[in-house]
């Protein structure tokens, strides 16, 4: 059984530390709700498992099936069967996703995969994300729609067949047919492949797609409360006020400016508390 | 596929042709084009290499160099360019060792025009100075460079377009674009326009710019060594400039060697 731990991981961006102490395990066939305020540290425990070289590792350790991932560049991570799926995919003009998409298969073979076979479950990829047909052509996320780039996020994951996701803020920019389109893949990949995932969402919506079993709230670069589902539907419905006085923490941005109290939940789904504004009106 | 060791005049028959220059010595060709010709030329061994293309009244030419050179080359052109001609000069530059190059095109008379490209992948010197002249009315001058340069690479382009007086309603365009993947590489482009005719239309873009670092790991996320990354960014990057080919052979021909050579990279 693959299995990724995270032992007291610490992690600086340009010398600023922004981790400070985390620990995760992560089982086969598992999913994790990894929630929390904007700019406490979501975004970059993803980046910092991946091996984003901006991101330093100061202090802890993070293991996948064994293996000391902080010792490989990012490749090898990804041929050891991680994946993340970026809340901003880049764009690289001149490499067309099939170029692109082959390549990345072939590094995971021994031999290269034949051009039908390719052309067979590209095809068949495009039509479960319900993308355009001339995708495989299309350079690398060039021109797509905010929609499209997410989208064809998943359809690399679908490709590459990863054993571990993360996926980091995906339901952004979908639309509620995308939404549940990219969903049934998640779960369908899932059952296949027993594929466990790590999914940063601050939306309920999502979340009750692909059904976590645990949820973990980070707070100023900690996990400071767990739990099952229930806790991504509680800070659903009443923000992170809660936590942090319960837990006596305060978010990143928060605890550094140390001026304004909190008045609102910054994680909370800005739409719904839009809505509910206006309802009040 | 004719073999060139020694000083030649040739004749351009009609349609293709292959020519492969492999000699010890320093070489001087002529080629003459009656007719629409399309030439794939092959460098395997020169020293000193000069060339001198004429285009006739009304062809049109394309010629296709590949350096296969394994070691040094100096290569001084100059292609004339008659009355309503249209010649295409197509540099593939690939190989390992340093080139120097001096191009001349004389669009000598009304209605000429000349497109002149390159497509080089760097990781030694390469040194071109190229010349377009506008010497007659209605002419067009274009040169397209397209290089990525690689660490140990260090690239220098002198682009001139000339218009001179007299040569009203002549065009002269030019771009030239360069790639790296580190810091401390060595490039320098020169974009030049030298014009002596009011009634002209001259333009010239320039880009000189290294990979993004978020473009090196979002591919490497999925599995690219860094290797692979620079083949696959140097490929999207070189090959349009094999649509500047009509001919369907010579733009294969491109293709294909460099393709090779890009695969090599990995």
């Amino acid at each position: 059984m693959k299995t990724l731990e995270i032992k007291n991981l610490h992690v600086e961006v340009e010398g600023k530390e922004i981790l400070k102490g985390v620990d995760l395990t992560v089982n086969e066939n598992e999913v994790h709700a990894l929630m929390g305020p904007n700019g406490n540290g979501k975004s970059t425990l993803l980046a910092a498992i991946m091996g984003n070289p901006k991101y330093i590792v100061t202090e802890g350790s993070i293991t996948y099936d064994g293996k000391n991932i902080l010792e490989m560049p990012v490749n090898e991570r990804s041929v050891a069967g991680l994946f993340l799926a970026m809340q901003y995919p880049q764009e690289i003009p001149g490499v067309t996703n099939s170029d692109f998409l082959r390549a990345a298969m072939n590094v995971r073979r021994e031999q290269p995969i034949s051009l039908f076979k390719f052309i067979k479950e590209m095809e068949s990829t495009i039509k479960d994300l319900e993308m355009k047909e001339d995708l495989a052509h299309r350079f690398l996320n060039e021109g797509f729609s905010g929609g499209e780039k997410k989208r064809n996020e998943i359809v690399q994951m679908e490709m590459l067949k990863p054993t571990l996701s993360m996926l980091d803020e995906i339901d952004s920019g979908l639309d509620v047919d995308a939404l549940r389109i990219v969903a049934d893949a998640l779960n369908k990949m899932k059952n296949e492949t027993n594929m466990s995932m790590i999914v940063v969402s601050h939306y309920e919506r999502f979340y009750q797609l692909i059904k976590p079993q645990f949820t973990h709230v980070l707070v100023n670069g900690k996990i400071v409360v767990e739990g099952g589902e229930e806790l991504a539907e509680k800070i659903d419905q009443e923000g992170y006020d809660w936590i942090y006085q319960e837990y006596n923490v305060q978010p990143a941005s928060e605890a550094q400016n140390n001026v304004r109290t909190v008045s609102t939940g910054i994680g909370t789904c800005a739409v719904r508390t839009a809505a509910e504004s206006a309802g009040k009106k | 596929m004719e073999q060139i060791h020694v000083n030649m005049d040739v004749l351009l028959p009609a349609g293709y042709s292959e020519y492969v220059i492999d000699t010890q010595r320093d070489i001087e060709l002529t080629f003459f084009a009656k007719e629409d010709s399309d030439v794939y030329i092959r460098i395997i061994n020169a020293k000193k290499i000069n060339i001198r293309t004429f285009a006739e009244s009304n062809t049109n030419v394309a010629y296709l160099f590949w350096n296969a050179a394994k070691s040094e080359i100096h290569v001084d052109e100059s292609h004339e360019v008659l009355a309503n001609a249209h010649v295409t000069v197509a540099y593939g530059e690939c190989n390992g060792a340093a080139t120097m190059r001096n191009t001349f095109v004389a669009l000598r008379q009304e209605g000429a025009s000349a497109l002149v490209t390159s497509a080089s992948l760097v990781d030694c010197k390469k040194n071109y100075r190229m010349q377009v002249v506008n010497y007659a009315p209605h002419t067009y001058g274009d040169m397209k460079n397209y290089s990525v340069v690689l660490k140990t690479g260090e690239l220098m382009i002198d682009a001139i377009g000339k218009v001179v007086k007299g040569a009203r309603r002549s065009q002269s365009h030019q771009t030239s674009r360069a790639l790296s993947f580190e810091k401390g590489v060595h490039a320098t482009i020169l974009p030049e326009l030298l014009i002596d005719e009011n009634d002209v239309n001259a333009s010239h873009a320039m880009s000189i710019g290294r990979v993004d670092d978020d473009q090196l790991y979002y591919l490497m996320s999925r599995g690219l060594s860094v290797k692979q990354c620079t083949s696959l960014i140097s490929t999207g990057y070189l090959m349009p400039i094999t649509d500047t080919l009509n001919n369907e052979v010579l733009k294969e021909k491109l293709q294909e060697e460099m393709e090779r050579k890009l695969n090599e990279l990995c």
